[in-house]
């Protein structure tokens, strides 16, 4: 897998290289008579040809991985089936464009890698990007749940912090059960060097999100923590049920909880809006209509993921109001808004909420018409670190056909715009909402203001 | 039942008597009431107990109009009867301990406003012009006190409708100090000459803002404006775990206030005929025979015209630069930290 030697350097990419193709050593001496460019397109027509045929194997590979795999094994199957054609057309592609691609440089595995050399310097600005990539064969011994969540990870098919955060953990619980301590180890002190080719694997198919980083923490605390004379089926059991309380107490109970507090924060004769979709404000927004309250919501959303319109299915099947818009249209919508809401990937110790792009627009034009905007957030989102814009840490979404919603006047091809040389498709996942354009964060400790964030786990003595 | 009904009774009867005390503000008289209200309890077991007396602070809150601070103390105390460690022998015991400890809270408490009033000193210059808005004891104190050893001028908003402006000016003039009422619409025009505002609270909330009487928002705003600080004076025992969003939010707002009454009615009252409630008129009538013409009863507000409005409004956090109270020189953000601390804890 490619995270380890990630870094764009040159000598380390060589030496790396060197083993794995057998045309390398000719070349390499060649190199020094070429200039930097043609060095670096060498290397990437190389890589692309590496990556594909990694992709071809990944079926033989996942499957060859997972010795009788009980359930799990269909959806890796027809997942990977999937892969190789979607990859087949920009990895066929790239070594017959001039161009180097700086994704491809970035990191590794390039799933599209055409731009000219001028454009690709413009945007190098945001190579450090996580891509959705494929799941390239996998290293050491991953267990078959794993392979399936890494699949399920980088095809978007589990997305939203909380929904990825219980996937793991529960796919840790199956992956504990099965374990066997090997002979003079104990399993305190060797269980972690099991999980850790697992969770590598994960983080190799889509960057690992805070609340996951936090929950492993926290099991990693656990493992450590395993008295070494318990039996090691008790042990294992004590662990899943030290999982299944995380999930119950950090998740389960605290969205109950923000849900019964944002409740009291709806009126009647509120007009509610949210942005994309959240776990946690649906629940609020279905809490506030079982209670009975009169108001209505606008859902705005936006493209690539449209991940509103599922909220909205939901909203208007319950049988609240609403209204539906794009991003774009925010600003005509924003003066009969009276309350924002909402949801959240992460919460920065200074009080900055990481969240799907569009959630920063929707929060400052709601600020700049004093309008209230409350962000719902579990505490175990918090993250110690401190962000001050999103360009230093970002996804980019999957590349999805955006015109899939709309009605086609041309064929499907014409639009395809990502096959244009000089052109660079860019769709980061997530932004950063400053803590001056939040009005309060709904915790299951309670309403707080964004920037005492950080005093909660020294109030709880605890880590988050 | 009967007997937790007198219990009850009693309870807003203590209240009341206790509010009699000129020292004590409405968190304080709770607190006393409801720590008497622990001895007097027939509860046998803690959860009980607990329960009895979110009863009793429920029975306080329907008393009156503006349960804010009051709420403050009673949750104030609730918290530290759930948190008091279970070390004596008997319930009993514990329940008159519990008295004892509230009892001397609420006489430890009454010395915090000395400590508020020395903070301050601090922050006031010689010769400083200060700001302030109704009438607040702990802001009289902090007044007061820096009266002593420096020379400061003050400028006190009338605070329409209760006036209460004017009580202070009187105090203020009777202990020496030179102060103007300025009228409630007139703190733009005095803003420039004001050196800082200072005002009281009626309750510190958890996003760091301020309730307190109407027109302190206001006045925040027009500082803020004027880039002259705010500060907020507020004992601890006013903090409290709420977090309005807007004015609206505030437990004190209920439709009644800024609702607008059909034409006809005000007209009617306006020509003085009989529509109005029962208790509206003869007021009227007997402004309009004691002063000279109809038109000064009726450039004045009604009592029916002032039941429209708010009691208290809520200064956002972002208006206030500090907030003195006996734990210390807070900003705000540094009062919602506090609060996360003591009831998250």
């Amino acid at each position: 897998m490619a995270p380890a030697p990630s870094l764009p350097v040159h000598p380390p990419n060589g030496p790396t290289q060197a083993p794995a193709d057998a045309s390398a050593p000719p070349q390499q001496r060649s190199q020094k008579q070429m200039t930097k460019a043609e060095r670096r397109e060498l290397q990437e027509a190389q890589r692309a040809a590496k990556a594909a045929a990694k992709a071809n194997a990944a079926p033989n590979g996942a499957g060859g991985q997972s010795k009788q795999p009980p359930k799990a094994a269909p959806p890796p199957l027809t997942a990977a089936a999937r892969k190789p054609g979607k990859l087949a057309d920009p990895v066929l592609k790239a070594p017959s464009t001039p161009g180097t691609g700086r994704q491809a440089h970035a990191r590794g595995a390039p799933p599209v890698a055409e731009s000219g050399p001028p454009n690709a310097r413009g945007l190098r600005i945001f190579s450090h990007f996580g891509l959705p990539k494929p799941v390239s064969v996998a290293k050491g011994d991953i267990h078959p749940t794993i392979l399936r969540l890494a699949l399920q990870f980088s095809n978007f098919k589990i997305t939203g912090a909380n929904a990825r955060c219980i996937a793991t953990l529960n796919a840790f619980k199956t992956v504990i059960q099965e374990y066997v301590t090997p002979p003079n180890n104990t399993l305190s002190r060797h269980l972690m060097t099991h999980l850790n080719p697992q969770i590598s694997h994960l983080v190799a198919a889509r960057p690992m999100s805070v609340t996951m980083g936090n929950a492993i923490r926290q099991l990693k605390l656990e493992i450590s923590r395993m008295d070494i004379d318990l039996p090691e089926q008790d042990a294992k059991d004590a662990l899943c049920q030290k999982i299944d309380n995380y999930i119950r107490d950090r998740i389960i109970i605290a969205d109950q909880v923000i849900e019964e507090t944002a409740t009291r924060k709806i009126k009647d004769g509120d007009v509610i809006l949210t942005f994309a979709r959240s776990s946690v404000v649906q629940k609020v927004i279905l809490g506030a209509m079982e209670e009975g309250r009169q108001f209505s919501v606008i859902v705005v959303d936006s493209r690539p993921m449209l991940e509103g319109k599922r909220l909205l299915s939901v909203l208007s099947s319950a049988g609240i109001q609403c209204t539906y818009v794009l991003l774009p249209a925010l600003g005509s919508v924003i003066s009969e808004v009276s309350l924002v809401l909402l949801g959240a990937h992460s919460i920065h110790a200074n009080g900055a909420v990481y969240s799907r792009a569009g959630t920063a627009l929707a929060a400052m034009m709601a600020k700049r018409h004093s309008v209230p905007v409350i962000v719902c957030c579990e505490t175990y989102k918090y993250s110690d670190t401190v962000q001050l814009d999103s360009f230093t840490k970002n996804e980019l979404a999957p590349t999805t056909d955006n015109f899939s919603s709309f009605p086609l006047v041309k064929s499907r091809d014409a639009l395809l715009i990502q096959n244009q040389i000089n052109l660079e498709i860019l769709n980061p996942l997530y932004d950063l909402t400053p803590p001056t354009s939040i009005t309060a964060v709904v915790t299951e400790v309670g309403v707080i203001p964004p920037n005492s964030i950080s005093s909660i786990p020294v109030a709880l003595g605890r880590l988050l | 039942m009967a007997s937790g009904e007198s219990s009850k009774f009693n309870l807003h009867a203590t209240y009341l008597k206790n509010l009699q005390n000129h020292e004590i503000s409405p968190p304080l008289a709770a607190i006393l009431s409801l720590s008497e209200l622990v001895v007097n309890s027939g509860a046998g077991t803690m959860f009980e107990l607990v329960k009895e007396l979110h009863e009793g602070a429920e029975v306080l809150k329907k008393s009156t109009t503006n349960p804010i601070s009051l709420n403050a103390g009673c949750e104030l105390f609730i918290a530290f009867v759930t948190l008091f460690p279970h070390e004596s022998d008997s319930f009993a015991e514990l329940k008159s301990e519990l008295m004892r400890q509230g009892q001397k809270y609420a006489r430890e408490a009454i010395s915090y406003r000395d400590k508020i009033a020395e903070l301050t000193l601090g922050f006031i210059k010689d010769d400083s012009v200060i700001l302030t808005h109704s009438y607040s004891r702990v802001v009289m104190k902090a007044l007061l006190h820096a009266h002593k050893t420096k020379r400061i001028s003050v400028y006190v908003t009338e605070a329409r409708p209760r006036g209460l402006g004017i009580k202070t000016y009187e105090e203020l003039t009777a202990a020496g100090i030179p102060c103007t009422v300025v009228l409630d619409s007139a703190v733009a025009y005095v803003m420039d000459k004001v050196d800082f505002v200072l005002v009281g609270s009626e309750a510190v909330v958890e996003s760091g803002g301020l309730i307190n009487a109407v027109g302190s928002s206001q006045i925040a705003i027009i500082a803020k404006a004027s880039n002259k600080p705010f500060y907020a004076l507020a004992e601890s025992y006013k903090f409290h775990r709420l977090f309005p969003l807007s004015q609206y939010d505030l437990p004190t707002h209920n439709p009644n206030i800024l609702s607008f009454r059909s034409p006809q009615i005000t007209a009617a009252q306006g020509s003085a005929s009989g529509v109005s409630p029962d208790n509206q008129t003869p007021a009227i009538n007997d402004i309009s025979t004691f002063m000279t013409p109809a038109i000064s009863s009726s450039r004045t507000m009604s009592a029916d015209q002032i039941v429209c409005n708010p009691d208290v409004d809520y200064t956002r956090p972002n208006l206030i630069s500090l907030v003195f109270s006996d734990v210390g020189t807070l900003t705000p953000e540094a009062i919602s930290q506090y609060l996360v601390a003591m009831f998250a804890g």
